[in-house]
């Protein structure tokens, strides 16, 4: 049994969506059954497999290895490692939040659930990927689901360029300005989505076939090539920049974020949910897997071109999100923001920094997942999103402006979430290396704060228009599971990160110990719980306290 | 050079099939005229029922592993003929099914129209097998003269009658270029059997005449810049001959380009590569482009279908046992999803009455199951996982990259995203766009039975392709000594100048 759990995971929403091609559309509560039910196994088993995941054995765990292709040496081999573990169970936890988000749903609900566990199973299915061509292929193939779910439930994106700071003065964002030909339909935000993502999606792969040809091993599979593959020169250098461009625009790094906000913005909430919530860690999570396992010199030279463009990320995505007026442009852009921090996390290469930034991901799934499922409540609400028309919800909406605050204090990285210990490892770990970086983080910090606070201030508090007044409240057990289930997430791993930390550091350790040749503290004294003292500086007690295992 | 026109029983076994075959189309042909009440349904059946029992005649061949050569080498059954003949007898099987309907649509000759498809699907099973420079002339026309009938069967239609003049003109400059071109060999080799030529010296009119034989070769499967034909053809044909036209004449002409070019001038690859490249890198960014503003569904497909013909030709420019391998593959998905989407296209040209694209609006909601079909067999073709059409374009890529075609790859990654944008568009149609009329599509049983073996096609060969990659790969044994010196050779140093 506990070998199957990731063909489990993997195959439990492919065979929702299946069974639900039978079904009719007619029948609601079957229909709604199914897709939960496929959902609910697939996060039973993450659950499992995040409890059973052995941090002391480390490396790949839960092996599934099918042949498949002999001609082109590739399997189905499947596997995690405490970097993929965590974020399986992100993309299994959003998952299910999201066929609840999306319950209410009236027109083809049927298709809308077939296509939303496609996604959500490709997603998983690159996380669990050991095998270049399979990571490809899930990854390729949670591209087009996102095209019909944003085309046919998704909403018209009014007035994209349209953002007024508060002087009244026109802004916009001048590189998503570049990309963007004028039209605002989510039928626009649908294909420039897909055409950027499989255009980049090509330039990746066409690094993964020199990897294959290069190698001369005559396989796809990433622990083989990791052991037997020897890159050097320019070669290394063209497929490291081929592999990083190609997959960070997904992440999205800037300056290829246009799609992103665009994409959020016309999006159903459930699907903004795992856009934002995994889709977008496809991106860091595919460098680490190849770039970093791979060609893990090359990493070390190059990866500072994440450090730069992290600082762009980070400040452009929050003074874009501070300016915008559309609720799902503010969430959007201020994931943009948020995933710079990843990348400087990354781009530090080290162990502190690199968990950090695993922890983040999965940290930023909850946070942005409850957001985006508040503001698609809203939307569904007022049928707005604008900011400005808004405002007093409060008095309609006490546990959904509840729940935003702790949805913004999550964001923030306030102490008790998740969150906060994400960005204190970042912070902490890039600081020898990346000071100036951590610098603009630490002020990104702030204006996160600014642009959130300013958002729930222009929702929930102030006057109400009247045509709000029949807007109500989330009360159903229904409406109100997703977000406790997220909210619950996020605050008991804040306040009980053991496991969670020791996890991720059993994938970190040996990867950064690759690239660095810098052997762990935590090797010697073969005790993980403390391998972060040393490192740390005496500036954060806090941080010590929160990430060492209870 | 000594013929031997004597035939045993063991050679006629060879030629069993073909032979069968026609005896079947007498058969088809006598019935229809003999019995005046015959509903030609069952005409359409009985001509099934012949091409089904050729296909398992086929079938046996290749698990017997039975193979030789006749006339003096003229005519060669081997595993490839074999696997190119199935390829042709499944398309013409599919056609005949689509055609069920259409065929009420003519106003007379119903019952020829079937005899007229499965006998160009004879002259093409013998395109497979053409062996020598006479035998491809012979044969080539043979499989075409049906074409010329069947494009121009919609006798009162304007576009039809265009289609086939066209067509006929083209053809037949086509096949001037042919002989002409044989005749320049024949003439500065002595020869006309293919494997015999590989030896000869590289002259001027040999040269010539080889780009003759390619340039009527190209006419055939459409390559850049030889595609002229196609999009009016294609529009204007009756569309269960566009979808015979889009398939079976392109995979019985790479029969021949592949012993062509892999057998008779294979020691000239350095050379033919190049050129190669070339048609390959025209034919993928120019159907791509011009497919953009399309606005007719059949043309999409045809300048689709140009661009898909490129995408083959990035295998044949590999020239390793690979890339034939990933050839034949290729033609294999292609043959589901471009019969299927034509399937669909004939579905809803039978309840709308047109194939403009704006009238497959809001498909989704009058016909869920067209619209998923089609979106499937769209998908596949821009080559998107896990349908078949993305293993087909990976496996011609992984084996041009092992030859180093870099700048090829490149272009035809390109155009991967060119395509799936005029795909989306159609899907956008489908599934996005509100319906103008909301009348639900109703699907006949021949037609559905297309789809299902489109779908079942498609999807299985996408999760499982093990078995038919094993298929394709025993096929092109013969081309194993290409293998050989690629697979011994130490990989290359870094070609980026390093």
């Amino acid at each position: 049994m506990a070998e199957y759990t990731l063909l489990i995971i993997l195959f439990a929403p492919f065979a929702g969506a299946l069974t639900l091609i039978f079904v009719s559309n007619r029948q609601l509560s079957l229909v709604r059954g199914i897709a939960a039910g496929s959902a609910f196994i697939s996060l039973i088993a993450s659950i499992y497999l995040f409890y059973a995941y052995d941090p002391l054995r480390g490396g790949f765990q839960f092996i599934q290895r099918i042949e498949w292709s002999r001609q082109l040496g590739i399997a189905l081999h499947l596997g995690v490692d405490g970097i993929g573990t965590p974020l399986v169970l992100a993309s299994s936890i959003l998952l299910f939040a999201g066929i609840f988000v999306s319950w209410h749903i009236k027109d083809r609900i049927k298709e809308f659930y077939i296509w939303i566990l496609i996604l959500a199973a490709a997603t998983i299915g690159v996380f669990i990927s050991l095998d270049l061509f399979f990571l490809y292929f899930f990854y390729e193939m949670s591209v087009i689901p996102m095209y019909l779910l944003l085309g046919m439930w998704g909403s018209h994106t009014k007035k994209y360029l349209e953002m007024t700071d508060p002087e009244g003065l026109k802004q916009r964002d001048s590189v998503g300005f570049i990309f963007n030909f004028g039209a605002n339909s989510k039928e626009y935000a649908a294909m420039k989505l897909v055409l950027f993502l499989s255009a980049f999606a090509v330039v990746a792969l066409m690094g993964i076939l020199l990897i294959y040809k290069f190698s001369g091993l005559n396989t796809f599979d990433i622990l083989v090539l990791r052991e037997q593959a020897h890159f050097s020169g320019p070669l290394a250098t063209v497929i490291w920049l081929l592999i990083f461009f190609g997959f960070a625009s997904i992440a999205p790094i800037w300056p290829l974020h246009s799609w992103s906000p665009v994409g959020h913005a016309a999006a159903p909430a459930a699907t903004s949910m795992l856009h934002a919530g995994v889709l977008m860690k496809l991106g860091h999570f595919s460098i680490i897997r190849v770039a970093f396992e791979i060609l893990p010199e090359t990493t070390r030279e190059l990866m500072p071109i994440a450090a730069v463009l992290c600082i762009f990320s980070i400040i452009y995505g929050g003074l874009v999100a501070y300016y915008a007026k559309d609720t799902k442009y503010v969430i959007g852009y201020s994931s943009s923001s948020h995933m710079g921090y990843v990348f400087l996390g990354m781009a530090a290469l080290d162990y502190i920094s690199l968990s950090g930034a695993v922890i983040y991901m999965f940290a930023h799934a909850m946070a942005t997942g409850m957001l985006f499922a508040m503001a698609g409540w809203v939307y569904d609400q007022t049928h707005t999103r604008d900011i400005p028309s808004l405002g007093g919800l409060s008095n309609r909406m006490p546990f959904i402006s509840a729940a935003f605050i702790i949805g913004c204090m999550a964001s923030i990285g306030m102490p008790g979430t998740v969150n906060f210990i994400a960005e204190v490892m970042i912070i902490v770990g890039s600081w020898n290396k990346y000071p100036f970086q951590v610098v603009i983080a630490v002020l990104g910090i702030v204006l996160t704060m600014a642009y959130l606070f300013k958002m729930m201030r222009g929702l929930f508090y102030g006057s109400m228009a009247e045509k709000y007044s029949h807007s109500h409240d989330a009360v159903t057990v229904v409406d109100r599971l997703p977000l406790l289930i997220m909210i619950t997430v996020s605050i008991s791993f804040g306040i009980f990160p053991g496991h969670l930390y020791s996890v991720v550091r059993s994938g970190v350790d040996p990867l950064i110990a690759r690239i660095t040749k810098v052997v762990p503290v935590a090797e010697h004294s073969r005790d993980k719980s403390r391998a972060a003292l040393p490192l740390m500086p005496p500036t954060a007690p806090e941080a010590i306290a929160k990430v060492a295992p209870q | 050079m000594t013929f031997s026109l004597t035939l045993s029983a063991s050679d006629l076994l060879l030629l069993l099939p073909e032979l069968f075959l026609t005896a079947w189309l007498c058969v088809v042909l006598i019935a229809d005229f003999s019995f005046k009440r015959i509903v030609q349904e069952q005409l359409a059946y009985l001509t099934i029922l012949g091409l089904t029992m050729t296909l398992a005649c086929l079938v046996w061949f290749d698990i017997t592993g039975l193979t030789g050569t006749l006339f003096g080498k003229m005519f060669v059954l081997d595993r490839l003929a074999i696997f190119f003949k199935v390829l042709i007898l499944l398309a013409t099987i599919l056609v005949i099914l689509l055609s069920i309907d259409y065929v009420h649509r003519f106003s007379f000759f119903r019952g020829e129209y079937y005899f007229l498809v499965a006998m160009s699907a004879l002259g093409m099973m013998f395109m497979a097998s053409a062996n020598d420079l006479l035998s491809l002339f012979v044969t080539l026309e043979f499989a075409t003269f049906g074409f010329y009938v069947l494009v121009s069967y919609l006798r009162e239609d304007m576009a039809s009658n265009e289609a086939g003049l066209k067509f006929f003109i083209l053809g037949v400059f086509a096949a001037g270029l042919l002989a002409y071109g044989i005749s320049l060999v024949f003439g500065e080799t002595g020869k006309l059997v293919f494997s015999d030529m590989s030896g000869a010296t590289p002259t001027t009119g040999l040269v010539i005449g080889f780009l003759l034989i390619f340039a009527a070769l190209g006419f055939k499967i459409g390559a850049v810049p030889f595609h002229s034909w196609i999009p009016d053809t294609y529009q204007g044909a009756p569309t269960p001959v566009t979808a015979f036209l889009s398939i079976a004449p392109k995979v019985a002409a790479f029969a021949i380009l592949l012993r062509l070019f892999l057998v008779a001038l294979a020691t000239f690859k350095p050379a033919w590569t190049l050129l190669i490249v070339a048609a390959s890198i025209l034919s993928m960014t120019y159907g791509n482009i011009v497919a953009i503003s399309q606005r007719n569904i059949k043309r999409l497909l045809a300048y689709s279908g140009i661009a898909q013909v490129g995408n083959v030709l990035i295998g044949l420019a590999a020239g390793t046992k690979m890339g034939t391998d990933s050839i034949l593959f290729y033609l294999l998905t292609y043959l589901f999803a471009n019969l299927g989407a034509f399937a669909v296209i004939m579905a809803i040209s039978n309840a709308v009455g047109s194939d403009e694209i704006d009238d497959y609006s809001g498909l989704n909601r009058r016909s869920p199951f067209l619209a998923f079909a089609m979106l499937l067999f769209l998908l596949s073709l821009a080559g998107v996982p896990p349908l078949a059409g993305f293993i087909g374009k990976l496996y011609i890529f992984v084996a041009a990259i092992k030859e180093g075609l870099y700048v090829l790859i490149t272009v035809g990654l390109i155009n991967i995203v060119i395509s799936m944008y005029y795909y989306l568009i159609v899907v956008k149609k489908m599934y996005i766009s509100e319906p103008l009329d909301t009348s639900p599509i109703k699907t006949t049983g021949p037609l559905r039975a297309v789809i299902y073996v489109g779908l079942a096609g498609t999807l299985v060969i996408g999760i499982y392709p093990q078995p038919f990659l094993d298929w394709a790969v025993a096929a092109t044994l013969m081309f194993s000594h290409f293998m050989a010196p690629s697979a011994s050779m130490p990989p290359p140093a870094t070609p980026f100048g390093g």
